[in-house]
């Protein structure tokens, strides 16, 4: 930490975080939108021999969901110790309290989305079964609300204080 | 030849019972590790909602001194942080339960898992109602009855019929549901503790 900070401003380096947070949080957007929508609406079957051009199978996803959401809670859990301190006491002095509120439950969703990580991996592992269909589908639809409910209030935050703010 | 194909077919029968004995430990590896993943899944959210509400973080961060506390540990020098301490105390102890799963027979599982989360459920709702006797309809010195462990003796038998009253059909069907309900319930639990401190301000 010190050698990075011998290198650029400490103020510098926090936003160049975030801005890695933000980055990574619109691929996991992408990813998991990509994979409701799978789920929710899956593609009607080609009749005959017919060739069409198929949609990418959406278990091929859920890996990449799974170790993005993680990278993304740990880096939001480091980014968590500025915002504690340098935004949201001045958040609460300017009374933005619908901000901070917001906030705060954004750390219980995405804590919620984690513990369902293990389950949503095992779900995906055979994603052709019909055992578990249904809480497969529900449990990503789940996922994705949180990381788009986490997105929107990030960013919110981020308008405070944060990149380009 | 015919003693070839004899062999042929000893060999080919010594193949797929080979092939179905790795398939069914796969699978019953497959089935161990989804027994793990469920009862994390569940055991997580309810955990953290309940280690949340009773403010019991495993330590304390303070973020201006960048120093760790073991438990609670009030402000020192600027805001402490509970969050990190919640969510590894209750993955731990998720984990824990979780590991445990996998040995636990099926139905004992999910009689438990209903267990657990209508205990969890109960026992504030027990104690909000016993607060709410004494406030507004004791008519004797009732301070006694508002104390957590005399809630839980409520919370406890209730608890106990629910489980008991609960088709055995209907606890097995419902057992992955659980992954939804406990983190919603949570969210609505967690959502509701800060309305007055943020939202009603």
């Amino acid at each position: 930490m010190n050698i990075i900070l011998s290198i650029m401003r400490e103020d510098t380096f926090w936003k160049i975080l975030l801005f890695i947070h933000f980055a990574l949080a619109v691929g996991l957007l992408a990813a998991i939108t990509l994979q409701v929508v799978a789920v929710l609406m899956p593609a009607r079957q080609v009749a005959g021999n017919f060739t069409d051009r198929s949609p990418v199978p959406a278990a091929s996803y859920t890996a990449l969901i799974a170790v993005v959401y993680l990278i993304q809670a740990l880096m939001g859990a480091w980014i968590y110790i500025k915002y504690r301190t340098y935004v949201r006491i001045p958040m609460e002095e300017l009374r933005h309290f619908w901000t901070v509120g917001s906030f705060e439950l954004k750390e219980h969703v995405v804590t919620m989305g984690l513990g369902l990580l293990p389950a949503y991996w095992y779900f995906w592992q055979q994603p052709a079964s019909a055992e578990f269909a249904s809480v497969r589908k529900w449990v990503t639809v789940f996922l994705a609300l949180c990381v788009w409910y986490s997105f929107v209030v990030g960013h919110i935050a981020n308008d405070f204080r944060g990149v380009g703010s | 030849m015919t003693q070839t194909l004899d062999a042929g077919e000893r060999f080919s029968q010594l193949d797929s019972s080979l092939t179905r004995g790795a398939l069914t430990s796969t699978t019953q590896m497959g089935s161990k590790f989804g027994t793990f993943a469920i009862t994390f899944g569940i055991a997580f959210p309810l955990l953290y909602t309940v280690y949340e509400r009773l403010n019991w973080p495993l330590f304390t961060y303070h973020p201006v001194l960048g120093i760790l506390d073991f438990w609670r540990q009030p402000a020192g020098v600027g805001p402490p942080m509970f969050w990190y301490g919640w969510i590894v105390l209750a993955a731990a102890s998720a984990f824990v339960v979780a590991c445990i799963a996998p040995f636990v027979s099926g139905h004992w599982l999910r009689r438990t898992t209903v267990f657990c989360c209508a205990l969890t459920a109960l026992w504030p709702a027990a104690l909000a109602g016993l607060r709410s006797f004494i406030v507004n309809w004791a008519t004797f010195d009732a301070d006694f009855l508002n104390s957590v462990w005399v809630a839980a003796i409520p919370a406890f038998v209730g608890a106990a019929v629910i489980t008991y009253y609960v088709p055995a059909r209907l606890a097995d069907r419902a057992w992955t549901s659980w992954l939804l309900i406990v983190p919603i319930g949570g969210l609505v639990v967690l959502g509701y503790s800060l309305l007055q401190p943020w939202f009603l301000r």
